[in-house]
């Protein structure tokens, strides 16, 4: 199995599952996130010997003790004296991934992903944030070739350019633009409500939003021309704007 | 292991954390990962995920997805269709941020209701022979005992998958 580690971005969850209040600010989010590594690779890889379990019926030993041992993790924010409670797994540990490409994330990514996820109109889009995870695995030790690169896309497919566009027309024209908008307030916490439809979002004073779209223009060039508004924000996310191949 | 066609070698013994701390422990087992393209479907256990509406459509059935029949359908048409890995997103909240209110998200069924995916994948694994599963899960909310468990548990009853 593999596991896409998130630390999470909706003060919605933070409320209901730490008795109200809301999550730590991001980089103590990852900070926590770091640590947790640590135990899990720790419960994982260095507390029983592949061959601990003997189900040995004649000396009548399910697990040798001796094969099974404590962490002892005592860290600022986990204290877990194990040993883990499962015995080794296949994998042992799941096969790692993350998405994201904060700096936060892209120094979490160098040092722990197999496979990072990520979200652009072209190559050229996600380019840098890929090349300093590679560089940075490289400061780490690793491989950088290690690394796999899954791009996000949704094929909608037919036997002629007439039949795939007919089928998207007909998708699209199911678009909920209200729901469109609630995903990015999650993604974002920036609620767009306030703002006109057609305002330029390049220069509405909001640091969040700036960075958002300065992100969207270097990801999605090729979108309205540059110019993003709330309209066109909620377009794309209802995926109207599409590559033909 | 669903990023490869190899199985699962076996894995050093008890001796990685103090060498390799704070880095992937898989990277002495490089091998596995093969430089094949891979193609996952993403999906949400729930209606909507990142196409909030699209539930409207006559032929849609995305919103059966209480019932472990859809997921094991889902998985056996991916695993025909030479998908390599499945991925089911997640998330623990609504998406409460616009306009100050669930309502939204509620009635488009933009990512609500939304249920627990590490859940699907042991039914969904034995229903087919290859496919592999990720799930997204968040460090902030389970103790990493608790979680370093179920994945265990999910990873002992998927083969490695």
């Amino acid at each position: 199995v593999g596991w896409n580690v998130v630390t999470g971005y909706l003060n919605s969850a933070a409320r209901n599952l730490t008795n109200g209040q809301d999550q730590p600010e991001h980089d103590e989010r990852y900070a926590i996130c770091e640590e947790y590594m640590d135990v899990v690779y720790k419960l994982w890889n260095s507390s029983w010997r592949s061959d601990a379990v003997k189900l040995d019926r004649k000396t009548a030993v399910y697990t040798d003790p001796e094969l099974v041992r404590e962490i002892n993790h005592k860290g600022k924010y986990f204290t877990v004296p194990g040993p883990h409670i499962c015995q080794p797994s296949p994998q042992r540990t799941p096969v790692i991934m993350q998405a994201g490409t904060s700096t936060a994330g892209r120094a979490f990514a160098a040092r722990h992903a197999e496979a990072i996820f990520v979200s652009t109109h072209s190559p050229a889009g996600v380019k840098d944030s890929v090349a300093d995870v590679r560089a940075q695995m490289v400061k780490n030790g690793r491989d950088p070739a290690g690394l796999k690169v899954l791009a996000k896309f949704c094929p909608i497919l037919g036997r002629t350019q007439e039949e795939a566009d007919a089928k998207y027309r007909d998708l699209a024209q199911y678009g909920d633009y209200e729901g469109a908008l609630a995903l990015f307030g999650g993604w974002t916490g920036v609620d767009m409500a306030p703002y006109g439809e057609d305002e330029e979002l390049r220069y509405v004073k909001s640091n969040a939003i700036q960075g958002y779209i300065k992100n969207l223009i270097r990801t999605a060039p090729d979108v309205n021309g540059g110019k993003w508004t709330k309209k066109t924000l909620a377009q794309h996310i209802m995926g109207e704007f599409v590559l033909t191949l | 292991m669903w990023l490869s066609t190899a199985k699962a070698g076996p894995r050093s013994d008890w001796c990685l954390t103090p060498l390799l701390k704070c880095v992937c422990p898989r990277d002495r087992h490089k091998s596995l990962i093969h430089t094949f393209t891979v193609h996952l479907a993403d999906h949400v256990s729930g209606s909507g995920h990142q196409s909030p509406g699209l539930w409207k459509h006559p032929d849609d059935r995305s919103s059966d997805f209480n019932s472990v029949k859809h997921w094991i359908n889902l998985a056996q048409q991916l695993e025909k269709g030479k998908f390599h890995g499945m991925f089911i997103a997640d998330v623990l909240g609504g998406y409460d941020v616009y306009g100050d209110t669930l309502s939204h998200a509620a009635k488009s069924g933009a990512q609500w209701p939304v249920n627990e995916p590490l859940s699907l994948v042991p039914a969904m694994a034995a229903a087919t022979e290859s496919l592999g599963f990720g799930c997204t899960i968040s460090t902030s909310y389970e103790q990493p005992y608790h979680l370093a468990r179920r994945l265990s548990t999910v990873d002992h009853l998927t083969g490695g998958r």
